[in-house]
């Protein structure tokens, strides 16, 4: 029997319920939460936290993680601000500048973890710092105000955050079309096998005659272009590019991770998880707003879902550092 | 070479060097820097991130992590700062306010050795539900207007020495003196050494666990309380992001991610560092905004090197001891060996 | 035997993981000064049963006396309490602590007593041991010692040692049993661990024989002979017959296949050989010869410092392993859990692992994969409940051949098994015999790297022999035995 696969299902289907749960008790509260409308516009607020998710699960499948996303939020709004405002240059080259940045700022972590050999837990802490650093350098010398950051954006380019084609909003565009790639790439593609194959064990791909330096470094450069994408989307949004973008995403990003089944391990995990994960979070945000109660309620509510749902799927016994012992002890009989 | 190998093997005394070369190197440019005032207020400024890194490296050794120290300062901060300001008794006030920390280290700690929530999960978790908790009890305002007397506490010094600082000191030596001398105390890196290991030698592991985050929730509300009698007030965004702080000056300090590997010594110096580099950017003169880019990129650097440097000697072990097998018949030969699996390497990518 | 104080006894034990019953009703008794030897095959229980011993597992059903009282090994603190020691097969020492603290972690007794009891016992016993080196730096005999320096520190009354002299040298082995004996006289019980059997007659004063859970032979040494032994081992309806495969006659007229010229590296030295189609070539040799750090090498993967290995007339010492499979060589490695498998991953994904961009180049060919899948299923008689049942369910003999499946999927003309049947039972073992046999008939030359010299024998066509890294000897089918092999590969002249 595949418990596994089983467990997997189980825990979309689950995270399914828990959604439509949601749903109904907030618009019990307060019954325009189940206007078509604000569902879709409370896109605009998890969608940030979202599109980092999605590639995010993708490192920790791979068996890392990677801390310093909301520093690169941070950077890449400064980097295309700046290169808008004092060099002049076009919004969207400035743009597609600040999504290179954030591949780089990804490769420079990917390149410690993998090549260097650092934990990408220690790696990306100090990256973290770094990138977040660079931020503050760079406003430093422009004398810019921190506080206000950047404003005064073209109409063209604040569409991005505010648009609504064919009257959906622009965010749930973007998150949907973003499900759909990180879909493929994770689930339907060879990349995506040896994505998988690397985080289970990375010897053994090694021998199946996987790169998985390359793999490993490959992950880290598309969370940097999600986390760039998802500053270039929060700056259109606010209206100002700033270094404090991304500075409480962390939390919230590996909480969609680990909530969508994502283990923190590696090896397994979904991008339907995290995406239905992101949405449970979204809405809770919206949901505590709306029922008059304040968001700073939401902090507590993600941690206990985070705790929770680790605890119960640990209980389960899926590869918790335990059984991962007995197991090694067990070795010896074959 | 077996120089650097020994020195790296000791990180306590390469972290104590740089921390000398930082002052002697900036001094050179500024020798206001070195001179009593400055570095008392260095090392004032440090007490909280040693007592920080103090907790964290218990954790640490241990082989988990601890990122909710950040939110205990924070509540712990708040609580007794709203306390001390309505009037209840300081030793009251503190009293609670460390109680709350000791148990949010327990709930952690139980989270991980008995309900096996990874620690990056457990800790990350309880961040959240503190920092919730800790807005709803402040109201999101800030709470000041502390009695002087209270505030005063942090300025006074015995002989040269702030009180603070000198009770950072005493701690720092008897949790030194606890990890070395007595049985228990080499527990904590025993479990991030080889936990399979510390099962069949009869080490109580999870209560272990448990006690490694209890004693780092324990530090971090005295930091708090610290935080409170330094600053003289608290925000709702007290302690954010110091847990990378404490982490960071951990690493710097040679305790190692992995576990197993460090001392509380290693750690403070590293704490030390933390806020020796901001003071020196302020007497080079160098904008304040460098801070941070400056941390993390000696982070980055002593991480590498690090990792690097302990790299090179294993592959040159695992050669010698291959080449020694295979090069002559002697039956000896084989006495040169190690054993394959990677001890140094900070960097295991697991 | 009734004369000599019992010391533990063992009342019909079971256990169970999952669904998969390792111990059935094991009963034994160990007394004061007596070595008593179990041996049995790989997967027999030994391991389980001492780790029940020591209370990491806890037993299913059965009952533990110490002395005559009856005790719950609930925890490796009772079992510690209780005067019992595990020395394992791997030492289990904390690499970053001196050999002092390794010894005296977990006692309470003060420290300058406890540092000189342990000089004393050095000073008895005559070991030349550093105590303030690291732990890492240690070889593993002398990780053994120190563990075994726990034991005794500890006053431990049972000793249980796991193969502890499976890495150690012949000199090393004379010395270890040198202490044994020293110990049995003081009274202490062992319960030795082997694979040996010509050891269970130099040092064990009883044996027991572990067969799928269940004890075969129980009693003194002198009773048996190494034959009785040896049929205790076999399963009951096998007789113990040499299966001679008819072997094909190879040509070897043509070209090798796989040629290594001088190749040296980490670990091996000068090795040169040919591999022809058609044939096995046997590479027997002990763990430690370089036996797997030459494959390793082959494949891609260890580092080549000296002369040439040549598929198919060309060079492949400068290609990484992806391009060395493509290039019709592919690899068994011998530590199948962590090299071999993908524990969570299902059969399907193990299946095509090293073939994922010749199915297809960018996205997954899931029908290609199945039909692929199957056809090992099938052709290996792989028992499982179908494509994604997850490779960690699945038995040991049935993961190796996922992973013989997942190396043959690539169409090699060149395989290295790499001790194919290690850890895996006797109906498994088998099958994987007549898969090798197959894929001999099949064209392939194939590399087969044993320190099971009975495997070597009954396989190969010719035999390399690996010796402190070089191949020392070459013999042909008809010099290949188990004496010719056994003295070749100790450097018996």
């Amino acid at each position: 029997m595949n418990r596994l696969k089983e467990l997997k299902g189980k825990w979309e289907l689950s995270l399914v319920l828990f959604l439509i749960i949601e749903v109904l008790i907030f618009g019990m509260i307060n019954p325009r939460f189940f206007k078509i409308n604000v569902l879709m516009n409370s896109a605009n607020d998890f969608v940030t936290v979202a599109i980092i998710a999605l590639f995010m699960s993708l490192v920790i499948i791979v068996g890392g993680i990677d801390i310093s996303m909301g520093s690169v939020v941070g950077l890449t709004s400064v980097v295309m601000g700046l290169l808008w405002q004092e060099l002049g240059l076009n919004i969207w080259i400035a743009l597609s500048i600040a999504i290179a940045v954030g591949a780089l700022c990804g490769a420079f972590n990917g390149y410690l973890v993998a090549y260097i050999g650092v934990q990408a837990m220690v790696a990306t802490l100090g990256t973290s710092f770094l990138y977040a650093g660079m931020s503050l350098v760079i406003i430093g010398f422009s004398g810019i105000s921190a506080a206000e950051g950047i404003t005064g954006f073209p109409d063209s380019f604040r569409a991005l955050g505010h648009g609504k084609p064919f009257g959906i909003p622009s965010s749930l565009i973007i998150f949907s079309t973003l499900i759909l790639i990180a879909y493929i790439i994770l689930h339907k593609t060879t990349y995506g096998r040896r994505i998988f194959l690397t985080g289970i064990n990375r010897e053994a791909a090694e021998f199946s005659g996987i790169k998985t330096k390359l793999v490993i470094l490959s992950t880290h450069v598309l969370v940097g272009v999600a986390a760039a994408i998802s500053g270039m989307y929060i700056t259109s949004y606010l209206s100002s590019s700033r270094a404090d973008h991304g500075a409480t995403l962390t939390l919230s990003v590996i909480t969609a991770v680990v909530l969508g089944g994502t283990a923190i391990t590696g090896g397994q995990g979904s991008i339907i998880g995290t995406a239905l994960a992101s949405v449970i979070i979204g809405l809770m945000t919206l949901g505590l707003q709306m029922s008059g109660l304040s968001t700073r309620y939401v902090g507590i509510g993600i941690g206990i879902l985070l705790v929770v749902s680790v605890a119960i799927k640990s209980s389960l016994g899926e590869g918790n550092l335990f059984s991962n012992i007995k197991r090694k002890l067990q070795l010896g009989n074959g | 070479m077996t120089i650097i190998k020994k020195l790296f093997e000791k990180r306590e005394i390469t972290a104590l060097m740089f921390l000398i070369f930082l002052f002697l190197g900036v001094s050179l440019r500024n020798p206001d820097f070195i001179n009593a005032q400055s570095i008392s207020t260095v090392l004032k400024g440090s007490v909280l991130y040693i007592f920080l890194a103090v907790g964290m490296t218990f954790v640490l050794l241990t082989g988990g992590i601890d990122v909710s120290v950040g939110a205990i300062l924070g509540i712990s901060a708040a609580i007794s700062a709203t306390m001390i300001r309505d009037g209840s008794s300081v030793i009251l006030s503190v009293a609670l306010a460390i109680t709350i920390g000791l148990i949010i280290g327990l709930i952690n700690g139980i989270g991980v050795a008995v309900v096996k929530v990874p620690p990056i999960i457990m800790t990350l978790g309880t961040l959240g539900i503190i920092r919730g908790i800790m807005i709803i009890y402040t109201n999101g305002r800030w709470v000041e207007n502390l009695p002087d007397s209270f505030k005063m506490a942090s300025q006074a010094s015995f002989g040269p020495l702030n009180v603070y600082f000198l009770l950072a000191v005493i701690t720092v030596i008897l949790v030194q003196l606890y990890f070395s001398k007595t049985k228990k105390g080499k527990y904590f890196a025993a479990i991030g050494d080889n936990i399979e290991g510390s099962v069949l030698v009869g080490i109580p592991v999870n209560k272990m666990i448990i006690i490694a985050y209890a004693i780092s929730g324990l530090c971090a509300s005295i930091a708090g309380v610290i935080f409170t009698s330094q600053v003289g007030f608290v925000t709702s965004n007290t302690g954010l992001d110091i847990e990378m702080v404490a982490i960071a000056a951990c690493v710097l300090g040679g305790v190692s991610l992995s576990g197993g590997i460090g001392s509380v010594v290693g750690a403070s110096i590293g704490a030390i560092i933390m806020t020796a580099i901001n003071s020196a950017l302020i007497f080079l003169k160098v904008p304040s905004f460098w801070n941070k880019f400056i941390q993390g990129l000696l982070l980055i650097i002593i991480v590498v090197s690090d990792v690097m440097i302990h790299k090179c000697f294993q592959e040159k072990a695992r050669k010698q001891r291959l080449s020694a097998r295979s090069e002559s018949t002697k039956d000896t030969v084989i006495e040169n060996d190690l054993p394959e699996e990677s001890i140094f390497l900070g960097g295991n990518e697991q | 035997m009734s004369e000599k104080k019992s010391l533990i006894k063992l009342k019909e034990i079971y256990k169970s993981f999952d669904d998969n019953e390792v111990l059935k009703g094991v009963s034994l008794e160990l007394s004061e000064g007596e070595i008593v030897a179990i041996i049995g095959g790989n997967g027999a229980g030994k391991s389980t049963l001492m780790k029940i011993i020591m209370g990491i597992y806890p037993l299913d059903r059965g009952e533990i006396y110490i002395g005559n009282e009856n005790v719950r090994m609930n925890s490796t603190s009772i079992a510690l309490e209780k005067g019992i020691y595990l020395v394992p097969q791997e030492p289990l020492l904390f690499p970053n602590m001196t050999v002092e603290e390794n010894v005296l972690i977990g006692f309470s007794q003060n420290k300058t007593l406890l540092r000189e009891k342990l000089r004393k016992l050095i000073d008895h016993l005559g070991w030349d041991i550093c105590l303030t080196r690291k732990a890492a730096t240690l070889s593993i005999a002398e990780q053994q010692l120190v563990e075994i320096l726990r034991g005794l520190l500890r006053e431990a009354k049972i000793l249980i040692l796991d193969e502890p002299t499976s890495t150690l040298t012949f000199n090393e082995i004379e010395s270890f049993f040198n202490l044994m004996k020293d110990l049995q006289t003081k009274g202490i019980g062992m319960l030795y661990i082997t694979h040996r059997l010509t050891e269970v007659f130099e040092i064990a004063t009883d044996v027991v024989i572990l067969r799928d859970g269940g004890i075969t032979v129980n009693g003194p040494v002198a009773n048996f002979t190494k034959k009785m032994l040896i049929k205790g081992l076999m399963p009951d309806n096998v007789e113990h017959e040499e299966t001679k495969f008819d072997s094909e006659k190879t040509d070897y007229h043509k070209d090798p296949v796989l040629k290594l010229e001088s190749l040296s590296g980490y670990g091996f030295n000068n090795v040169s050989f040919s591999v022809y189609a058609g044939e096995i070539l046997g590479l027997a040799g002990v763990v430690g010869s370089g036996r797997t750090e030459l494959a390793e090498a082959i494949f891609g993967i260890g580092e080549i410092t000296g002369g040439d290995v040549l598929l198919k007339g060309s060079s492949i010492k400068n290609y990484n392993t992806k391009e060395i499979v493509n290039m019709g060589l592919n690899y068994v490695p011998e530590d199948r859990h962590l090299n071999g498998i993908f524990d969570i991953a299902d059969v399907k994904l193990n299946t095509t692992s090293s073939i994922l961009s010749q199915i297809s180049k960018f996205f997954l060919n899931r029908k290609k994969e199945q039909k692929i899948t199957q056809k090992y299923i099938d052709d290996f008689r792989i028992k499982v409940t179908g494509q994604d049942q997850l490779l960690k369910s699945l038995s040991g003999g049935n993961q190796q051949k996922v992973v013989i499946g997942r190396t043959l999927s690539s169409n090699p003309q060149v395989i290295i098994l790499d001790e194919p049947t290690r850890g895996i039972d006797a109906g498994a073992r088998g099958d994987v015999y007549k898969i090798i046999q197959e894929l001999k008939k099949l064209g392939l030359a194939i590399l087969l790297i044993s320190s099971d010299f009975e495997e070597i024998h009954e396989l190969a066509d010719r035999a390399q022999v690996m010796y402190h890294g070089t191949n020392r000897i070459e013999l042909s089918k008809e010099e290949i035995s188990m004496d010719t092999l056994t003295q070749a590969a100790f450097g018996v002249q």
